[in-house]
């Protein structure tokens, strides 16, 4: 039993880290209709960039504020290359390459500046596990509940009681609407691109003391937290957390009794699942098409 | 337009030409090994000291007059980047002999095309028992090495855990690469030998992070050590995940435990692994003396320690036996260079041991059973284990002919 | 033309099969067999991205199934090469068909995504599952064996040359036949697509499973070429590969793929060697500069050239600077599909082209003299006398969140008449029409076509039952010509399978002929023969809504509706189309017009309908509703004379 609980621990933690990631698909499909490939790498860079600072001695803490600035330059970059590009010229096809291919740059630089090797990230907190209803729990797993909610939460405030973030729920809504009131679309835009980057980066630093740090922790992270993101619905965030934690714990149990080699299957499967049945995912609303 | 193109096609052609001519003509030597990746503290340290050896001897005149000229690949412990690697050494660079293999699932793949263009093989760091006799059916073998085999060192790995020690209930972790498979299998067999069977055998991929699983089962098992089969960046996350259970057994495992990257990953968490090892970085002969001080003087790595030393070692030492059986043959002819290096008659004086006549036609393994040692970590560095073997360490030890 | 283009050919061929004898070194014999190889991954891939414009990023997991297959069936049961392929070539077009199925109900980055997913889905199942594939110990594999005789370098070489040549000869049939005219059309305007009869889902699949048989028979080949197989190749990189391939090379061409394929085996090669990697960045930005020169004096606009010399200056500077290109490998294929999609999107070949046209259109010749013999009569007489009635909503709601769109409407249209339906903007007269052409379906009520019940149904196959619809805002096919416009209405008359395209049958054969012929009087019906060859998108707004009622009419349809015709037309325009509306009754065609020009429905309706606000509000003779108070009030404008 107690094992079964401990595997439950760790899966929340990782599904907590999916939904952060998810939650950062979300807030770039609301407002522009495109979705960054490179979300993983995002996250990759978001957890290099805190692992040289504390390696130059940044304390963890003030090290995330910097990180998490370091992501909003990241994801304006790539809205401005590769995105805003795209849209003018009204090509799907155009945003899902380019997001791709800054994303393998991306993935190749930190390869050439922080080396192929996969790093160990210090933990700021004591690595003794607690006990905690018979099962182990490390303080690092709840610092990463914690630091997800939070980040969402705060998400979520901003949206509702900022104009700026009005700004953007209007632009999620209709974007022709809100540039016709006088909004800033494509600022806004470009914005959505940066806080979603900077949510990536902040997940980076967050799991980074759980994992490895090396520039091949992104790719799989993303296209899991994309399967969250579907399950969950691309409108809902009490979805993606419920998402999250569903995909989290089937990994890990997976891990357990079938073999850690499957342990990636389940998301990935359920993804094929729930886009085959329900493309508006568990929780999301399905649109109707306007011709 | 078209004029502009065809000056610079012009200009092309001219350089490509210029470029081709030469000096003495070179021996050109392929060295293959993972120079990025999880692997690649072994693939690193092995090219450096195959470039030391290589520097030394051109500046001693080469051989057979002629100076050796190393052409490098990166396979990046991937099984089919060594097959096409294999493929461009023989047929585009045309290297007269190739030295390297790190990883046994890539020395498997990659070999037999060496073998069919009668072009020696010298397997420097690999361990799998079978890579040398792959062709063994064969009248011709051409793939040679010297490096402790997986079938010497299970059984010290056994040894130390059941007899040295006394644990009688063991768990084996092994990656699912042909190197960790292949390995267990040698475990398996080292342990049926001594009337034990392991509580637990378990898997894991490469790049995998979280061994909680794994590490659960042999909990429950019982295990009072766990006997491994990996590679650094794995290996560390074992020491890793035992400490984050709270679980510290003894880690015994093949030399592998030695790699920087799991000492340095694994930190404290993994200060006492055992592994055999045919080179410790101690200076305890004039010839070991003069490795490493000119290695640490031109590679200048971190803290002086040598990522993999058992890999600069052996792969110092390949190139010496290379160029003795060449001097010997008279030529760089594949066949005649086997030849040589199953008669060789000049006795070579290693970094690793005392080569005297190390290869016949059908024991192509330089390193037997008494040459390795038990190493530690201790340190952040690898140590000799038993003082016992520190004392003698000063002595350069001999092939003894094996039991095989 | 076509005769360059055959001489072109054969002197190809006969160089590819010349090569390995006068090359002679196994190394460069691999690598071309490499190239083919992956072309014939490309080509069917091409289907999928260039044609039916879907992103996919499963292909490596696809070519993945094919190689193990052909490994599994070497290892477990010693299969012979000619068990293989065939074996290989249908369990991934059926794992095509499995991912396809519920992938493709979503499009665009959940497609992407899903994709991406099935191909790491693959890599792990061939890692994990050891006990048939090895994992990740690999499979090593010898060259084919037919006769007791292992197949030499060169003979190997030689066998998949023939299957090139074979795989380019199916592709080529299959895009310049209704199947491809039906992967363009999806593409182009799915709305349109499935209101003509075409299914864009059935057919996106069909496209994902031929490109998964092609991409099966090239990783079988693949297997046999490199002799060793494992899961690791078999990744999202290789996937990036062969996307870049084909957006390099060139999207919808032959040549394309060919050239897409050359450029990934050889660059990795090329950035292996720095010293060879400096001389042709060095050339290429000299090449490039020269070229602004060149355009400048042409008077471009300066900052459109500026970026490519600027990142091709760049590129050699970059490359004198590092010592090894290979770490960079990625950073490069990176910055080539950004290049690519913004620059080049019609690839290496898009842009040879245009700079050999030097801007003149390019057009498809048809034979209008031959065609001119066809004698008329290409609208099929709709000869049933059935029920008075053809088409009847009753109690027909369709709600919206909390919009009412259409609110209790109760309408019939009688059999061979022209039916017109007016009101207000937003009354709902389109949204009755995508009612009835099954866009939407109806939230309560029913309408029934011939007494049929046909509510829910999907939009083809209300289509094929025969009820033809025109657009608001025009959905033509704007990439294809005219007359490739009217044949994919004309797709229904076609019983050609795959099968039957591919090896050119006569029953094929038979079918395109006629319905060229068809086609080609339907353009004339509308009057636009000697447009038949350009490109829709080129053609003047009123003929482009004339060639939407001809594709329309392609479908044998016994209902007609046309949404909006007249929008947008001057006055000889809608003349003309007053007559070509009168005509298509008079073929027995009940015809439905959506319109606000008043003196067109006048003219020409033998009964009105007036819908405001989701209710129909008056019905009858068009005098009479003219004259009634609540359309005028609701409509017309005014008081009542």
């Amino acid at each position: 039993m107690s094992i079964l609980l401990q595997l439950i621990y760790s899966g929340i933690a990782l599904g907590m880290i999916y939904a952060v990631i998810a939650f950062g698909y979300q807030l770039t499909f609301a407002t522009s209709g495109t979705l960054n490939f490179g979300q993983g790498d995002a996250l990759m860079l978001g957890a290099l960039m805190g692992l040289t600072l504390v390696t130059l001695g940044v304390n963890y803490w003030l090290m995330i504020p910097l990180v998490c600035v370091f992501g909003m330059l990241q994801g304006a970059f790539v809205e401005r290359i590769g995105v805003r590009p795209a849209i003018k010229i009204k090509s799907e096809f155009g945003w899902i390459m380019s997001t791709i291919a800054l994303g393998i740059i991306f993935k190749n630089v930190a390869e050439n500046v922080w080396g192929r090797d996969d790093l160990r990230f210090p933990s700021p907190l004591p690595e003794a596990p607690l006990n905690v209803f018979g099962a182990n729990v490390l303080p690092m797993e709840l610092l990463v509940v914690c630091g997800a909610l939070a980040m969402m939460l705060a998400v979520e405030f901003f949206n509702r009681k900022t104009i700026l973030g009005k700004a953007v729920v209007a632009t999620a809504n209709d974007r022709d609407a809100a540039a016709l009131m006088g909004i800033n679309t494509g600022l806004v835009i470009t914005f959505s691109y940066a806080l979603s980057s900077l949510t990536a980066a902040f997940a980076g630093v967050l799991i980074a003391p759980l994992t490895l740090t090396g520039a091949t922790m992104g790719a799989v992270l993303g296209l899991k937290a994309f399967a969250v993101a579907i399950i969950g619905g691309l409108s809902s965030g009490l979805g993606i957390v419920v998402g999250g934690v569903i995909l989290g714990i089937a990994e890990t149990t997976t891990g357990f009794y079938l073999s850690t080699g499957y342990k990636d299957v389940p998301g990935l499967v359920l993804l094929l699942i729930v886009l085959s049945l329900k493309p508006a995912g568990l929780f999301g609303k399905t649109a109707i098409k306007k011709v | 337009m078209v004029m502009r193109l065809k000056s610079v096609v012009a200009a092309f052609a001219f350089c490509v030409a210029a470029s081709n001519g030469y000096a003495a003509d070179p021996i050109k030597i392929g060295v293959d090994g993972p120079f990025t990746g999880g692997s690649s503290s072994m693939g690193v340290s092995m090219r450096d000291g195959v470039r030391l050896a290589a520097a030394e001897i051109n500046k001693a005149g080469g051989v057979l007059g002629r100076p050796i000229v190393l052409i490098e690949r990166d396979d990046e412990a991937k099984n089919e980047r060594g097959v096409q690697i294999a493929q461009e050494l023989i047929n585009k660079e045309k290297v007269v002999a190739i030295v390297g293999y790190i990883n046994t699932g890539v020395a498997l793949a990659s070999q037999r095309f060496f073998q069919e263009a009668k072009i020696p093989v010298f397997n420097n760091v690999a361990t799998g028992s079978i890579i040398t006799k792959q062709f063994s059916d064969q009248p011709d073998n051409y793939v040679f090495r010297n490096a402790a085999a997986d079938r010497i060192q299970a059984p010290m790995i056994v040894d130390e855990a059941v007899t040295k020690r006394g644990f009688k209930k063991v768990a084996i972790l092994a990656d699912s690469t042909n190197y960790g498979q292949l390995g267990r299998e040698d475990l398996e067999k080292a342990l049926a030998a001594v009337g034990v069977k392991p509580v637990a055998v378990e898997k894991f991929n490469i790049k995998d992070v979280d061994m909680t699983a794994q590490l659960l089962k042999a909990k429950q098992a019982g295990a009072e050590a766990v006997l491994t089969y990996g590679i650094g960046p794995e290996l560390a996350q074992i020491a890793n995940g035992m400490a984050k259970l709270g679980w510290k057994v003894p880690l015994i495992g093949s030399w592998t435990l030695s790699m920087a990257n799991y000492i340095d990953n694994a930190g404290a968490n993994g200060e006492g692994a055992r592994m055999p090892q045919t080179f410790i970085q101690v200076p305890n002969t004039a010839k070991r003396k003069a490795f490493i001080d000119a290695y640490l003087k031109e590679f200048k790595p971190k803290n002086d320690r040598i990522d993999s030393p058992v890999s600069a070692a052996q792969g110092y030492d390949s190139i010496y036996l290379l160029a003795a059986a060449i001097t010997q043959a008279g030529t760089t002819d594949g066949p005649k260079v086997r030849a040589a290096l199953e008669n060789l008659n000049t006795k070579v004086e290693g970094v690793v041991m005392v080569y005297n006549k190390p290869f016949t036609h059908s024991d192509h393994e330089a390193v037997s059973p008494n040459v390795p040692v038990i190493g530690e970590v201790k340190g952040g560095r690898v140590v000799y284990a038993y003082d016992s073997d520190k004392e003698g360490g000063g002595q350069l030890r001999i092939k003894q002919a094996s039991r095989d | 033309m076509k005769n360059t283009k055959l001489l072109v050919s054969t002197i190809a061929l006969l160089a590819l099969a010349l090569f390995p004898v006068l090359s002679g070194n196994s190394y460069y014999i691999h690598l071309v067999e490499t190239i083919m190889i992956y072309a014939i991954l490309l080509f069917g891939l091409d289907i999928v991205v260039g044609y039916t414009g879907q992103v996919s990023l499963g292909h490596a997991g696809l070519f993945g199934v094919g190689a193990y297959t052909a490994g599994v069936l070497f290892m477990q049961l010693s299969a012979p090469f000619y068990v293989s392929v065939p074996l290989a070539i249908l369990l991934t077009a059926g794992f095509g068909a499995i991912l396809a199925l519920p992938a493709l109900r979503v499009s665009g980055p959940y497609l992407a995504m899903v994709t991406l997913a099935f191909g790491t889905i693959v890599q792990i199942l061939i890692n994990e599952m050891a006990f048939l594939t090895n994992g990740p110990m690999g499979i090593k594999i010898t060259k084919p064996v037919f006769a007791g005789h292992e197949l030499s370098e060169n003979g190997y070489f030689w066998l998949v040359a023939m299957l090139l040549v074979l795989s380019l000869v199916v592709v080529h049939r299959v895009l310049k036949s209704h199947l491809g005219r039906a992967f363009e059309a999806l593409r182009d305007s799915p709305i349109a697509s499935d209101c003509m009869g075409v299914s864009v889902y059935r057919y996106k699949v069909y496209a994902f499973v031929i490109s998964a048989g092609f991409a099966g028979l090239a990783g079988c080949l693949y297997s046999y070429s490199e002799q060793y197989i494992s899961p690791n190749t078999y990744n999202i990189e290789l996937t990036i590969l062969f996307l870049l391939a084909i957006i390099m090379g060139g999207r919808k061409t032959r040549t394309g793929a060919i050239i897409g394929s050359t450029i990934i085996v050889m660059l990795p090669k090329l950035l292996d060697d720095i010293s060879m990697f400096r001389l042709v960045a060095t050339a290429l930005a000299v090449v490039v500069i020269g070229g602004a020169i060149f355009a400048l004096m042409r008077k471009n606009e300066p900052l459109k050239v500026i970026i490519p010399v600027a990142a091709t200056v760049l590129l050699a500077v970059f490359s004198y600077w590092i010592d090894a290109l290979t770490d960079w490998r990625l950073t490069i294929f990176g910055l080539m599909i950004l290049l690519v999609v913004y620059y080049l999107q019609d690839g290496v070949v898009g842009f040879l082209r245009k700079f050999i046209m030097q801007g003149r259109v390019r057009t498809v010749t048809v034979d209008t003299e031959k065609n001119a013999e066809i004698a008329g009569g290409a609208i099929l007489d709709v000869r049933e006398h059935g029920a008075e009635t053809i088409l009847s909503f009753r109690n027909v709601v369709m709600q919206f969140s909390g919009l009412k769109a259409l609110n209790n409407v109760n309408l019939s249209v009688r059999r061979g008449t022209i039916h017109g339906l007016i009101g207000p903007n937003g009354s709902g007269k389109s949204t009755m029409m995508n009612v009835l052409t099954g866009i939407y379906a109806p939230t309560s009520g029913e309408i029934e076509y011939r007494g049929e019940p046909i509510a829910g149904r999907t939009s083809s196959a209300i289509a094929l039952l025969g009820i033809a619809r025109t657009f608001q805002n025009v959905q033509l096919f704007g990439e294809m010509t005219v007359l490739e416009n009217v044949l994919v209405g004309l797709h229904h008359t076609f019983k050609s399978n795959f099968a039957d395209v591919g090896l050119m049958t006569s029953r094929y054969k038979r079918e395109e002929r006629a319905a060229r012929e068809r086609a080609f009087s339907m353009l004339r019906f509308v009057g636009l023969d000697e447009a038949a060859g350009d490109e829709a998108r080129n053609l003047p707004y009123g003929k482009q809504r004339l060639l939407e009622i001809a594709r329309a009419l392609a479908l044998d349809p016994q209902v007609l509706l046309l949404d909006e015709p007249a929008a947008g037309l001057t006055a000889p325009d809608i003349a003309e189309l007053v007559a070509i509306i009168r005509k298509v009754r008079d073929h027995g065609i009940t015809v439905v017009l959506i319109e606000h020009h008043m003196d067109v429905v006048m003219s020409v309706c033998d009964t009105v309908s007036v819908l405001d606000f989701g209710q129909k509000i008056a019905e009858g003779k068009p005098s009479d509703v003219q004259a009634d108070e609540k359309v005028i009030e609701a409509y017309l404008g005014g008081v009542a004379a």
